[in-house]
């Protein structure tokens, strides 16, 4: 499914050359869950955006799905993003001037997908996060949890192969994080493949596998499972 | 089809606009006004510029006057006018001189009013006046276009305070026109009535000659007549060949001046002078409603840029999560450049409302007249063209965010 072959980032400002992520040697398989933990600024998120076509590595080989990310120029990655990825953020990332409906159809119509397409699937998945009753109200009609539900479905409406949380529970209590940590579980059980930063121990624990990253470095924690295989740096 | 227009996000683009009433609001009424100031505004540079480009009649690039005032006691004023009259005609260059009573475009002059029927009561036309002699069309340049020019025979002095006039008169076509029906060959050997009783035989029919008066409805009706002015102050209007006049100018009047000490010359002006002070204050209302339609359109661009600007950056992280939800740069770009569209709609929709508006008022108020729905158009379509540019930047700026916006926030 994704395979990262020496991918290294730095960031240079000022000249300070920051180097987020060193040398990372990493494959998931389909159908995986895995957490993604570590100290701040050890380079997560610089891991997840790599990941997620949002931003491009300085060096290395990335491999999505079979193809060959360095080779895609901008439109092409945002194809890609649209068709293959689906992403949940730590504070929601809904448009706030648009209600749910709206929200969900973002992606839909960047698909280019039909009006009723669009509306089915819409519909569809706003209920199964238990929101389609409220389908006209603005996200800041929302608490938190529901609003998270609200990006889970814009998320999952592409049926992407692909889903990337950055801390998806990290502005939400314990319980709603509990609600939104069970939907992920319900997805990946469903097929898709989750890749989630968390700080919370016990959420990370809950993933089918853990990876550990401090100063750029992939380390492999636990292995739960038997299909899978990290090439890292211990 | 389907595919397109669910990608053009209009419906989301208007709703999420709906929410951001305010700013899109008062650009939309910036535009409205604008529209409305700006095509009402050219349609009045237009109507100014009609006017200006209307034809004198007269070679105007090849003619001037100057005036003669006689101080000296003892003068014979009838011989010293044919003297001069004839020292500019031997000067080589010029084409022809007719002593004139008054200049077309200048501002002043006589008018007479003439009618079909002879009576007290009877309806009148009312005509420039210009008293020439037999070089009159000559020195003006102006074209017979039937009958035939006054003979030498013709001319006949006028006392200052007369009121007696000649028995024959060349008329302008547009003259003509307006006495008989539209049809000017009719006028020609046709007799009219001045002054309600005196009878004037139109010997012949010239195609254009304005009036003095260039805000006078009837600025195209003249008439020439065979006489001139015996008095202490005289005009004489000379034509010359071609390219000639500047050189001629000095030389005449250094001549007058010099072979008669008894008079002065004063006011030697070329005819395009003439023009070019008539039409000054149009000149200056032009240039001062150009100025306004650009600083306005200048304002309303730089207001569009600025409210873009604004809401782009407020939309920072809403950007890099569309981004990151698979939008492509050029589909960020046309979010903006459609929600523009969609405020300079409303505007130019108000506008043309407003324009239409303040043209009905400005049509009863100062006669002027109706609008002309191209120039509306016109208008309308360069305002949208206005925002789009306006837009491009800004949209530009927006569709570099980067999609890693969407997870790290504001870099
Ligand atoms: N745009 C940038 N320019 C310069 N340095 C950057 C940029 N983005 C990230 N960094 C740096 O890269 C390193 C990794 O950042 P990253 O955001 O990936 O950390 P993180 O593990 O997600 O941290 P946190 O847990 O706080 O979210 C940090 O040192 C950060 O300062
Ligand atoms: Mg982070």
């Amino acid at each position: 499914m994704l395979t990262m072959n020496k991918i290294s980032k730095s960031f240079i400002t000022d000249d300070v050359a920051t180097h987020a992520l060193r040398d990372i040697q990493l494959h998931v398989n389909e159908g995986d869950f895995v957490s993604v933990t570590g100290p701040s600024g050890s380079g997560k998120t610089t891991f997840l955006n790599i990941a997620g076509l949002l931003e491009t590595s300085t060096s290395g080989e990335y491999l999505l799905d079979g193809e060959d990310i360095t080779k895609l120029n901008d439109s092409g990655r945002s194809r890609m993003r649209n068709q293959k990825i689906g992403f949940i953020f730590q504070s929601f990332n809904l448009i706030p001037d648009l209600n749910l409906f709206d929200n969900v159809d973002v992606p839909l119509r960047y698909r280019g997908l039909s009006a009723s397409e669009r509306k089915q699937r819409i519909e569809y998945h706003l209920d199964q996060v238990g929101l389609a009753s409220r389908m006209k109200h603005l996200p800041s009609q929302l608490s938190g949890g529901q609003q998270q539900r609200v990006a889970i479905a814009r998320a999952l409406a592409t049926s992407p192969r692909f889903l990337l949380a950055d801390e998806p529970t990290g502005n939400l209590d314990s319980q709603m994080a509990q609600s939104v940590m069970s939907l992920l579980e319900d997805i990946n059980k469903a097929g898709t493949t989750i890749l989630m930063v968390t700080h919370d121990p016990s959420l990370a624990a809950r993933a089918k596998r853990q990876i550990y990253i401090k100063d750029g470095h992939v380390s492999e924690l636990t292995n739960k499972n038997s299909n899978l295989h990290v090439v890292g740096e211990a | 089809m389907i595919s397109l227009f669910a990608r053009l996000e209009l419906g989301p683009i208007f709703r999420a606009l709906m929410r951001n009433k305010i700013g899109a609001l008062l650009i939309a009424l910036q535009i409205a006004l604008t529209l409305t100031i700006m095509v009402n505004a050219i349609f009045m540079m237009q109507e100014r510029s009609q006017q200006m480009a209307r034809p004198s009649g007269v070679d105007e690039a090849n003619t001037f006057y100057l005036s003669n005032t006689i101080f000296a006691q003892n003068y014979n004023t009838q011989t010293s006018m044919q003297q001069d009259l004839q020292r500019i005609r031997q000067i080589p260059g010029v084409v022809a001189a007719t002593q004139i009573n008054a200049i077309p475009l200048s501002g002043g002059g006589w008018s007479m009013s003439l009618q079909t029927k002879a009576g007290d009561d009877v309806e009148g036309t009312g005509a420039a006046v210009y008293m020439v002699d037999e070089q009159g069309i000559a020195a003006l340049g102006v074209e017979l276009i039937a009958g035939d020019n006054f003979h030498n025979s013709d001319i006949g002095w006028r006392d200052v305070g007369s009121t007696k006039w000649p028995p024959k008169a060349l008329i302008s076509k547009a003259l003509a026109e307006a006495m008989f029906e539209g049809n000017w060959k009719t006028a020609l050997g046709k007799t009219v009535y001045i002054d309600n009783h005196q009878p004037v035989q139109i010997t012949g029919i010239i195609n254009t000659l304005q009036a003095p008066w260039n805000g006078w409805n009837g600025v195209e009706r003249s008439m020439l007549v065979p006489q001139q002015l015996d008095g202490r102050g005289s005009r004489y209007f000379i034509r010359t060949e071609p390219g000639r006049r500047d050189e001629l100018m000095p030389v005449i009047e250094k001549m007058l001046a010099e072979t008669d000490r008894g008079r002065i010359i004063r006011n030697v002006t070329s005819m395009e002078q003439t023009r070019d002070k008539s039409y000054q204050e149009h000149q200056a209302t032009n240039t001062i409603l150009l100025t306004v339609i650009i600083v306005l359109t200048l304002i309303t661009g730089f207001g569009i840029v600025g409210l873009a600007m604004f809401s782009i950056n407020r939309r920072t992280r809403q950007i890099g999560t569309r981004r990151a939800l698979g939008a492509s740069q050029w589909q960020v770009m046309r979010y903006f450049m459609l929600e523009n569209l969609l405020i300079s709609t409303a505007g130019v929709v108000l506008g043309t409302a407003g324009a239409i508006a303040l043209n009905i008022w400005l049509v009863s108020t100062f006669s002027m007249s109706p609008l002309s729905p191209v120039l509306l158009l016109i208008g309308v379509v360069a305002l949208l063209i206005v925002g789009q540019l306006a837009v491009s930047y800004p949209a530009l700026v927006a569709s570099k965010i980067s999609p890693a916006t969407a997870t790290r926030g504001r870099a």
